[in-house]
C-alpha cells in the first residue's frame, strides 16, 4: 500500500470523513428527535433518557451485553454487506442463523460434542449448514430466475418453524414444556473472553470475519468480479465474468456468515443451548448496520457499535422506565432515511440556518 | 440586454477537480448558441448548474438582468429554462404524451384529464415541428423520437431557455436534419437553445454564435458567421486538428473471422439479422452501414457472445466460437467497444483502475492465486491514462466521475491495451472530441496495421469513409450492397442502399466480398 499515489489516498481520505461527517450528523439528528420524543410522551424524560445515554456503559454487566450484540450485528451486518455488494437483496440471514444453529446443536449434542473438538465442530457444521441455505435462493435465482427477496423470506419461515419442531421433538429437552434444549457439553460452548459477562470468542470471531470479508471483496479477483458484478451486470458479462456464478458464489458465502452467527448464539454465553426464537429479531437488524455502513465491511463493526449501544440502552430504558424499546424504531428510521438519501451535512446546516423551528429542535438536543 | 448570463462561474468537484473555473457565457435572446470544447472542458459541468442541479462555488447567474440562483431544477424550470440530457430520463412504459405531461398534468377536478393531455402534447408537437405520435409507450421509440419526447418535456413546462446536451450524439444524420428543423422552428417563434456538440459542421451550421471552453475556462466567444471549421478546431484544442488518418498497406490474406447465415431474433420475436455472411481478413477494416436498428448492432453482440443467435455459424481463426461464453471468446483474441458505454461498456460505480483490468482478471499479470496484484492494476491504469490522455485525477476516481468523452477513453484503452486478433467496434467516437476521435481513429487503424481485423460500425458515414477497408451496406438484416471504400465511393451512394431504395445483385458485390 506504500505506493498509493498521493492524491488516491487524499480522494479516499476525504470521501472517508465525508461518510463520516454523513452518519455522525445522521446520528446527531436521530438523536435530537428522539430525545423530543421521549420529552413528549415520558413522565419522567430525564430517567428515560439517563437510562437511554448512559446504562449500556454503566455496569460491567451491561457492558458484556452491548459488546455481545457488538460481536453478532458486526456478523449480521457483514452478511447483508457481502450480498448488497453484488446488487443481490437476500434477506436470509435469519434463516441462515436458524439453520446454523441447528446444525451446530446437533453436532453438539451428539457425542462429538464432548471431545475437545466439539467447539470447532459445531462452528463449522453452522456455517456449512447457513452457506447451504443461503445457496438454495442464489441457485433458485440463477436457474429458475426466482426472486431472491421472496425465496430468502419464505426459507426464513422454514427455519424458525423447523427450529420450533426440532426443540420439541428431536433434540434432547431438560424437563416437559420447557422449550430448549438440555445444555450443551462444556467442551462445545464458546468460551467467555471476560469472566461472568457474555464477552466471548465470538466476538474474536467477530472480528475475524471483518477482516476475511474486507479481504475478500478488496484484495480477491472474486471480490472484485463481484463488486463488477454488483456495479454493473451487464458489463460484467461483456467483460467476460460470470456474473450468475460470482451472485450464487457471494449468497453462499453470505450464508457461512449467518451460519457462524447462528453458532455464536447457541453455542455462547448466552445461550449454550438450543431454543426457539434465540435470536430474537437481530439477525435482520444487520440490514441497517449494512446500509449505513454502505456495505464496507470495514466500517461495518463502527456502525455496530453505536447501534449496539443504542439497542442496549433502549431495551434497559424500556425495563426500567414508562418508555417503550420501540422509540429507538424512530431513531433507526431517521438514520436510514437520512444516511440513505442524498443528505449531507451542508444541506442541514443551511436548513437549520433558514428554518427557525428546526433550529428549536437542535437547541432542544443541548 | 442579455437574456441569460453566467458571470465568474466556478465549480470545484469533491474531490478536487476544477471543472469550470471564471466561466463567463452570455445567451441573447432567440439565438442558438453553442458551448463547445474538449472532453472535460466543464460544458456539461456548466449546463447542470445553469439547470440548478449543481450548485456554483463562485459566480453568479443573471436571469432577465436579475441575479438568480437555482436550488434545483425545479427552481430553474419555474425559471423558463429547460434540459435535455444526453441520458434520458422517460419511463419508458408510459406513453409519449404521459411523460410529456407528467409531473404537471392537467386535470379536471382531481382526476387526469388524458383527453386534454393528448390534445395538448398533439398541439406542442405540431407547432414546433417535433413530429411524434403522442399515444405509444415510450420504449417503443426509436432513439430520435425519444429526444423529441425530452424536448417537449421541457416546452410542455413552457421552457424559455433550451439546453441540448450533445443532442446529436446519438442521432443518424437524417435525424440530425430533423432535429435542426426543429431547433429552427424553435427559434422563430422565440424561443432561445443552448447547444453542445462535438462535430463542428453541425455546430456551425446551426447556431448563431458559439462559446469555446477549454480545461475549465472560457477562452471566447464568436459569431458563427465569422470562424471556419479550421479557425474554430485551433480555437478549441490549442492547436490545428486534420482529421484525417493514413492506413498502411497490410497483409490481408489471412482471413480472422467468419459469419455464415447469421440469424438474430429479438426479444419482441422479430428477425433482425436474417442470414448474414460475411468474412474479416487480418489487417482491414470491414464497416458495416446502415440506419441506426438494421442490424449492425446485433451482428457484432452475437460476434461477441452477448447474443443468443437463432442459427448460423461464427468462426474465429477457424475454430467455431458459438457456444463460446464471452471469456474464452475474448482469450481467443476478441475484443469489442460497445456502442453504450455507461450500460455495457463501464461500471460507472468502480474505479477507473477496476474499470481497466475487468477483461483481464485471469490474466497472471494482475491476478496469482486468485488474489489481486493492485500494484500492477494500479500502474496498467496510469500507464493507460497516460497514453491515452484520459483526464482524470487518478487510478483511483471512480468513472462516474469522468466526463462523456473520458469514459469514452477508458473503454478504448481497455480493449485495445493489448492487440487483439478480431476487434469489434461500435460507435467509437460517440461524444468524443475532435483530438480523442482522432485519436482514437489512429489506435483502430493502429491495431488493424499491425494486424488485426476489425468490423466497425457508425452512425456516422465520414467515420465509415474514413476507417474503412471495405464497406457492407445492411438493410433490414441483410447486406444489400458492397463496396471497396475507393475515393469515389460517396454517402450518396451509400445513403440510396442504406434506405432499401436499391440493391446491388451478387455480381455487383462479387468484387468486395472476400
Ligand atoms: N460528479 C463529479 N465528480 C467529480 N468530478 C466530476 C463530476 N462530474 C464531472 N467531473 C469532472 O469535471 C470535469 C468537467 O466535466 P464535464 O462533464 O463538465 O465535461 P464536458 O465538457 O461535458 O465533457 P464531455 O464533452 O466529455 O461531455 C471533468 O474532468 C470531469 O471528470
Ligand atoms: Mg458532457
Amino acid at each position: 500500500m506504500s505506493n498509493v499515489p498521493a492524491i488516491d489516498k487524499s480522494i479516499r481520505f476525504k470521501a472517508f470523513r465525508q461518510e463520516v461527517t454523513r452518519s455522525v450528523g445522521a446520528l446527531v439528528i436521530a438523536l435530537a428527535v428522539t430525545t423530543v420524543i421521549v420529552f413528549l410522551t415520558s413522565k419522567a424524560p430525564l430517567d428515560a433518557l439517563t437510562q437511554l445515554f448512559t446504562a449500556p456503559a454503566a455496569k460491567t454487566r451491561t457492558i458484556g451485553l452491548w459488546v455481545d450484540d457488538i460481536a453478532k450485528l458486526t456478523l449480521t451486518g457483514l452478511a447483508f454487506s457481502l450480498v448488497f455488494q453484488a446488487r443481490q437483496f437476500a434477506m436470509g440471514v435469519q434463516g441462515q442463523v436458524y439453520i446454523g444453529a441447528i446444525a451446530a446443536s446437533f453436532v453438539v449434542l451428539s457425542p462429538i460434542g464432548t471431545t475437545p473438538f466439539g467447539l470447532a465442530a459445531g462452528v463449522l457444521a453452522a456455517m456449512a449448514a447457513g452457506a447451504f441455505y443461503g445457496f438454495l435462493p442464489g441457485i433458485a435465482k440463477a436457474k429458475l430466475g426466482a426472486n431472491e427477496i421472496v425465496s430468502s423470506l419464505m426459507l426464513n419461515y422454514i427455519a424458525i418453524e423447523l427450529c420450533n419442531f426440532l426443540v420439541r421433538t428431536s433434540l434432547p429437552l431438560p424437563q416437559a414444556g420447557v422449550l430448549t434444549t438440555v445444555d450443551f457439553p462444556e467442551q462445545s460452548v464458546l468460551p467467555a473472553l471476560v469472566a461472568n459477562t457474555r464477552i466471548d470468542l465470538g466476538l474474536i470471531f467477530a472480528i475475524v470475519a471483518v477482516l476475511v470479508v474486507w479481504f475478500a471483496l478488496y484484495r480477491t479477483s472474486w471480490g472484485l468480479k463481484l463488486r463488477l458484478v454488483g456495479h454493473n451486470a451487464r458489463f460484467a458479462e461483456y467483460s467476460g465474468i460470470k456474473s450468475t456464478f460470482i451472485m450464487v458464489s457471494a449468497m453462499t458465502a453470505s450464508g457461512a456468515l449467518g451460519g457462524l452467527l447462528g453458532a455464536v448464539f447457541v453455542q455462547g454465553q448466552t445461550w449454550g443451548k438450543l431454543t426457539v426464537q434465540f435470536e430474537g429479531g437481530l439477525a435482520f437488524e444487520g440490514i441497517l448496520v449494512a446500509i449505513v455502513a454502505r456495505s464496507r465491511p470495514l466500517a461495518v463493526p463502527i456502525v455496530a457499535i453505536f447501534y449496539a449501544y443504542l439497542r442496549q440502552g433502549a431495551s434497559l430504558m424500556n425495563v426500567r422506565t414508562d418508555v417503550p424499546a420501540e422509540v429507538i424504531g424512530v431513531v433507526t428510521a431517521i438514520i436510514i432515511l437520512l444516511v440513505s438519501s442524498s443528505f449531507s451535512v451542508n444541506f442541514v446546516s443551511k436548513l437549520f440556518r433558514r428554518a427557525p423551528a428546526a433550529a428549536a429542535v437542535q437547541s432542544a438536543a443541548k | 440586454m442579455a437574456l441569460l448570463e453566467a458571470i465568474g462561474i466556478g465549480k470545484t468537484y469533491p474531490g478536487g477537480v476544477v471543472a469550470n473555473d471564471g466561466v463567463n457565457l452570455v445567451i441573447e435572446p432567440g439565438e442558438v448558441h453553442a458551448v463547445v470544447g474538449e472532453n472535460g472542458a466543464g460544458k456539461s459541468t456548466l449546463m447542470k448548474i445553469l439547470f440548478g442541479i449543481e450548485q456554483p462555488n463562485a459566480g453568479r447567474l443573471v436571469l432577465d438582468g436579475k441575479d438568480v440562483s437555482f436550488a434545483g431544477p425545479r427552481a430553474a424550470i419555474d425559471a423558463g429554462i429547460g434540459m435535455v440530457f444526453q441520458h434520458f430520463s422517460l419511463v419508458p412504459s408510459f406513453a409519449v404524451y404521459e411523460n410529456v405531461v407528467m409531473g404537471s398534468e392537467p386535470r379536471q377536478g382531481i382526476r387526469f384529464d388524458r383527453k386534454r393531455a393528448i390534445a395538448e402534447v398533439q398541439a406542442l408537437s405540431d407547432k414546433f415541428r417535433l413530429k411524434v405520435d403522442p399515444l405509444p409507450p415510450v420504449s417503443s421509440l426509436p432513439v430520435g423520437q425519444q429526444q423529441r419526447v425530452e424536448i417537449l418535456k421541457a416546452l410542455y413546462r413552457n421552457a424559455r431557455i433550451l439546453i441540448l446536451d450533445e443532442p446529436t450524439a446519438v442521432l443518424a444524420p437524417q435525424e440530425v436534419q430533423e432535429l435542426f428543423v426543429a431547433i429552427r422552428s424553435l427559434v422563430a417563434q422565440g424561443k432561445t437553445v443552448i447547444f453542445i456538440a462535438h462535430k463542428l459542421p453541425e455546430v456551425l451550421e446551426i447556431s448563431d454564435r458559439i462559446t469555446v471552453m477549454r480545461q475549465g475556462k472560457t477562452v471566447g466567444q464568436v459569431k458563427s458567421s465569422e470562424v471556419t471549421e479550421k479557425s474554430l478546431a485551433a480555437l478549441m484544442v490549442g492547436r490545428e486538428v486534420t482529421l484525417r488518418v493514413d492506413r498502411k498497406p497490410t497483409d490481408q490474406s489471412k482471413r480472422v473471422a467468419e459469419v455464415r447465415g447469421l440469424r438474430v431474433v429479438n426479444a419482441r420475436g422479430t428477425e433482425v439479422v436474417a442470414g448474414l455472411d460475411l468474412n474479416v481478413h487480418a489487417g482491414e477494416i470491414v464497416g458495416l452501414v446502415g440506419v441506426e436498428g438494421n442490424g449492425q448492432a446485433e451482428t457484432l453482440e452475437a460476434i461477441a457472445g452477448l447474443k443468443p443467435i437463432a442459427a448460423g455459424d461464427i468462426t474465429l481463426s477457424g475454430e467455431a466460437i458459438n457456444g463460446l461464453p464471452v471469456l474464452d471468446r475474448r482469450g481467443r483474441g476478441l475484443a469489442s467497444i460497445p456502442e453504450d458505454r455507461i450500460s455495457e461498456g463501464l461500471a460507472t460505480g468502480a474505479t477507473v483502475a477496476e474499470n481497466l483490468v475487468s477483461t483481464k482478471l485471469t490474466d497472471r499479470r494482475f491476478v496469482r492465486s486468485g488474489l489481486l496484484d493492485l500494484k500492477a492494476i494500479r500502474d496498467n491504469a496510469t500507464k493507460l491514462i497516460a497514453e491515452h490522455s484520459i483526464r482524470v485525477g487518478g487510478p483511483g476516481y471512480t468513472v462516474g466521475t469522468l466526463s462523456g468523452g473520458n469514459m469514452q477513453k477508458v473503454v478504448v484503452a481497455r480493449e485495445l491495451s493489448e492487440q487483439p486478433k478480431l476487434l469489434l467496434v461500435n460507435q467509437p467516437t460517440r461524444g468524443v472530441d475532435l483530438g480523442a476521435t482522432q485519436f482514437i481513429w489512429r489506435t483502430i487503424t493502429d491495431a488493424r496495421d499491425k494486424g488485426a481485423a476489425v468490423l466497425l460500425s457508425s452512425a456516422d458515414l465520414s467515420e465509415l469513409l474514413a476507417l474503412s477497408d471495405r464497406l457492407l451496406v445492411l438493410y433490414r438484416g441483410r447486406l444489400v450492397a458492397a463496396f471497396l471504400n475507393t475515393p469515389d465511393l460517396t454517402p450518396e451512394t451509400l445513403g440510396t442502399y442504406m434506405l432499401g431504395l436499391s440493391t446491388q445483385t451478387a455480381e455487383d458485390m462479387k468484387p468486395a466480398l472476400r
